[in-house]
């Protein structure tokens, strides 16, 4: 196995591993996005409230992610510091639905970005304005309105609207972090020297 | 001095300054149109979807149309119509098996309206209450057409007065009726059976025999018959049955039902009283000085809050433990429990528009909203555990999360001397003259005593000439014999020529009326003249002032001063009141006329 990781490595067949973590408030759907990118034999069919975190793997066109897909539960939510060293970019989910806990996101968020281990490092950030299928959903537009998304002045971002369930708006998101990821790559080994 | 005095005030954790809150503002809508207080409102997992909803007994603008209102995040989700105005809303587990969705019971009037996924699913009346045979055998009567209805009111008035068991409401709205209206209201009511029934005034809900979350819970309510009644969770029967000697508005309870607990009731007599399991009454009573305007219980220490603006803390047993002046009157109270941290405190709504936090004596936190806050509600809303619902008088509604990092901590602001022992006396400076001033008394000193107290003499002797001067001619208005003084004020009324002229009189003697006095003018009858010059006096009551009027007109626009004299009639001319006063000069009315 060894061997064969080392030969397809040196062929250029081995994609580059990419360390993502997913966050967000609870009931906003970060194990159903990340369900939704894995490869469809892999997928599983209930999504339960995740305890703690879970490590899933997904491939994009040419990388390859190691997603930390952590609880968004309020008890659990302070473990995210704990794993922002790894993290080269951040899926931040927000249930567009939820007028009254878009507060509680934007506050989570602006801990976040003030985190000693994220507030220096150019790091690409992807918003997914989930749950778009429902009626009292608002716009993705609306979302970084209430979020205050135009103060991020010294990192990458994107916003999506997806629908997790459908899949839809997915791709989009993906393929902008890869592409992301791709350019500031060079700086993030730098800053890891 | 004072900006630093003011930056001072602001630190500690009572600022409510927006970057160091501890609340985020997650909805203020001033329109929403919601008017209860903190006893209709509740927050519940109706759907059972871990999505936790805010159930408001609604009375409507101006107490006209009762709601009940079910609000999913900052939207009403379902509006009904509700048959009286709430008093309560809870929302209680009835069964263990089962899916674990709660109840919702909503008293109302007489009755109790259970709800289960948002439909009305049981309603629970209280049991009537027992007539006064004498007032059943009365109606019986005027159902066989035996007794007239003047013979019925009669009666019936005659059973109120005497009778311990009070009338049926149909019997006390007959004894309203006029005559006229008495036929037709005895035809219509007669062949109705009479009933006698109450209101509940206050519910609760009691965890049975578990502690748990999601335990079974009985209602406990609280009726205008100065009675608490404790009922069973799935049957709706009376489980106990406990009596008070005033009407409960306020219930608080710890414990479970099957095995022991602790009720306290605050009434309107303004006592509180605690009872206990197989404690048919109170068992322990808490005499306050004041009305309660809210009763919580935080831990063991029941916090009420009073009309005199304060809270006090007491035991279980009664024993008051503590009292903290609040800056407004208190409109509502509520319990904050943040499960997370453990901690328990109180929250008051202040008519200044402020709700203040406090854990026992000490301050946690101060929230300011823009209108005053009616009632109160800390919970698990929507997905967010730590909610704090809160709704205006104007009927606004106001929903805050409190952040997840925020940590109440005492306020250790108050520490030094009072802001008060800052500000400085002004004492006046004294200048090169005053230190000259003691100099010369210093040197002088003998002479100007002496010279003083010539002069002093002088003094008192004109004084005494001019005192004397004055009883002899009766110039003062108070008399010390007939004891009553007269006060004259000229109530310039009109500029013209002619003036209103009102003499006050007044008997100042405890006991004794002063009988027939006269009261004369005396003036230049050149310049003026009177209608009335010379006139009795009514019959001086103890104690009343008596205005007297006259008009007075001016023959010439000359200001010339004018005496009035009151005498006291059979005894000569001596007039022992006597005022003196200046008229106005008049302007150029006389000229014109």
């Amino acid at each position: 196995m060894g061997l064969l990781d080392r030969l397809s490595g040196l062929l250029g067949l081995k994609k580059k591993e990419v360390h993502v973590l997913c966050l967000g408030l609870d009931n906003s759907g970060k194990t159903t996005i990340i369900n939704k990118l894995k490869p469809s034999n892999a997928q599983s069919q209930d999504i339960v409230p995740t305890i703690g975190f879970n490590i899933e793997k997904f491939k994009s066109s040419s990388l390859s992610f190691t997603v930390f897909d952590m609880s968004g539960q309020g008890r659990y939510r302070n473990l995210w510091e704990h794993y922002y060293k790894e993290g080269q970019a951040i899926i931040f989910v927000i249930d567009s639905s939820d007028r009254l806990r878009m507060v509680v996101a934007k506050e989570e968020l602006h801990t976040l970005l003030n985190h000693p281990d994220i507030k220096h490092r150019r790091i690409p950030i992807l918003f997914f304005a989930n749950k778009m299928d429902l009626r009292d959903a608002v716009t993705s537009v609306k979302v970084s309105q209430l979020l205050c998304l135009e103060n991020i002045k010294d990192k990458p971002w994107h916003i999506c609207a997806s629908d997790a369930i459908k899949g839809e708006g997915l791709q989009e998101g993906v393929d902008w972090l890869q592409e992301k990821t791709v350019q500031s790559d060079p700086v993030c080994e730098d800053m890891k020297r | 001095m004072a900006a630093a005095s003011s930056s001072d005030s602001d630190s500690g954790l009572t600022e409510s300054n927006e970057a160091n809150s501890k609340w985020l503002d997650a909805h203020y809508d001033p329109m929403a149109n919601i008017h209860t207080f903190s006893a209709c409102l509740a927050l519940a997992d109706l759907h059972g979807d871990g999505e936790y909803k805010l159930v408001v007994g609604d009375l409507g603008p101006g107490g006209k149309q009762p709601r009940l209102k079910v609000l999913k995040g900052p939207t009403v989700l379902t509006e009904n119509p509700l048959p009286a105005l709430p008093a309560a809303a809870a929302a209680f587990l009835m069964e263990q098996h089962e899916t674990r969705t709660p109840a919702l019971a909503l008293a109302s009037g007489p009755c109790v309206y259970i709800y289960k996924n948002l439909r009305p699913y049981f309603k629970f009346s209280l049991p009537l209450l027992p007539l006064n045979p004498l007032e059943q055998d009365l109606w019986n009567q005027v159902k066989e057409d035996r007794i007239d209805p003047l013979t019925l009111k009669e009666m019936l008035e005659g059973i109120r007065e005497k009778a311990e068991v009070p009338l049926s409401v149909q019997s006390l709205r007959f004894l309203q009726l006029e005559l006229s209206e008495m036929e037709a209201f005895v035809n219509q009511h007669k062949s109705k059976t009479i009933r006698r029934q109450t209101v509940i005034t206050s519910m609760i809900t009691l965890k049975k025999n578990l502690a748990d979350e999601d335990a079974v819970s009985c209602l406990v309510l609280g009726t205008e018959n100065k009675e608490i009644l404790v009922l069973d969770p799935e049957a709706f029967t009376i489980l106990a049955k406990m009596s008070l000697p005033s009407v409960p508005v306020f219930l608080e309870v710890s414990g479970q039902f099957d095995v022991e607990f602790r009720l306290a009731a605050a009434c309107r007599n303004g006592n509180i009283y605690i009872l206990r399991r197989d404690s048919k009454r109170p068992k322990y009573c808490i005499e306050l000085s004041s009305q309660p305007v809210g009763l919580v219980r935080v831990h063991k220490v029941l916090v009420v809050g009073s009309t005199q603006d304060s809270l006090h803390g007491f035991t279980h047993k009664g024993k008051k433990l503590w009292t903290v002046q609040m800056p407004a009157t208190i409109l509502t109270m509520n319990l904050l429990e943040q499960r997370s941290r453990g901690l328990q405190a109180v929250m008051a709504g202040l008519a200044n528009g402020e709700v203040r936090i406090y854990r026992d004596k000490a301050l946690l936190n101060i929230i300011r909203t823009p209108d005053a806050v009616t009632s109160l509600c800390f919970g698990r809303y929507g997905r967010e555990d730590n909610t704090l619902v809160m709704t205006t008088r104007g009927g606004g509604l106001i929903i805050k999360i409190l952040k997840r990092t925020a940590v109440f901590v005492e306020s250790t602001g108050e520490v030094g001397p009072p802001p008060a022992q800052a500000t400085k006396l002004s004492v006046p400076r004294k200048t090169r003259l005053y230190v000259d001033q003691t100099l010369r008394e210093r040197e002088a000193g003998t002479a100007m005593h002496r010279s003083f107290q010539t002069d002093l003499y002088l003094l008192r002797l004109r004084a005494a000439r001019a005192y004397v001067q004055a009883l002899e001619s009766s110039l003062s208005p108070m008399s010390a014999t007939a004891r009553e003084p007269l006060k004259l004020h000229a109530v310039v009324q009109g500029l013209g020529p002619t003036f209103k002229l009102t003499l006050h009189l007044q008997n100042t003697s405890t006991v004794r009326p002063v009988l027939g006095l006269l009261i004369c003018f005396l003036y230049n009858e050149a310049l003026y003249t009177l209608p009335r010059a010379f006139f009795k006096v009514p019959l001086l009551v103890p104690g009343l002032n008596y205005p007297l009027e006259t008009f007075v007109e001016c023959l010439s626009n000359k200001g010339i001063s004018d005496i009035i004299k009151v005498l006291v009639l059979r005894e000569g001319h001596s007039a022992p009141l006597l005022s003196a006063y200046v008229n106005m000069p008049v302007s150029e009315g006389l000229e014109a006329a």
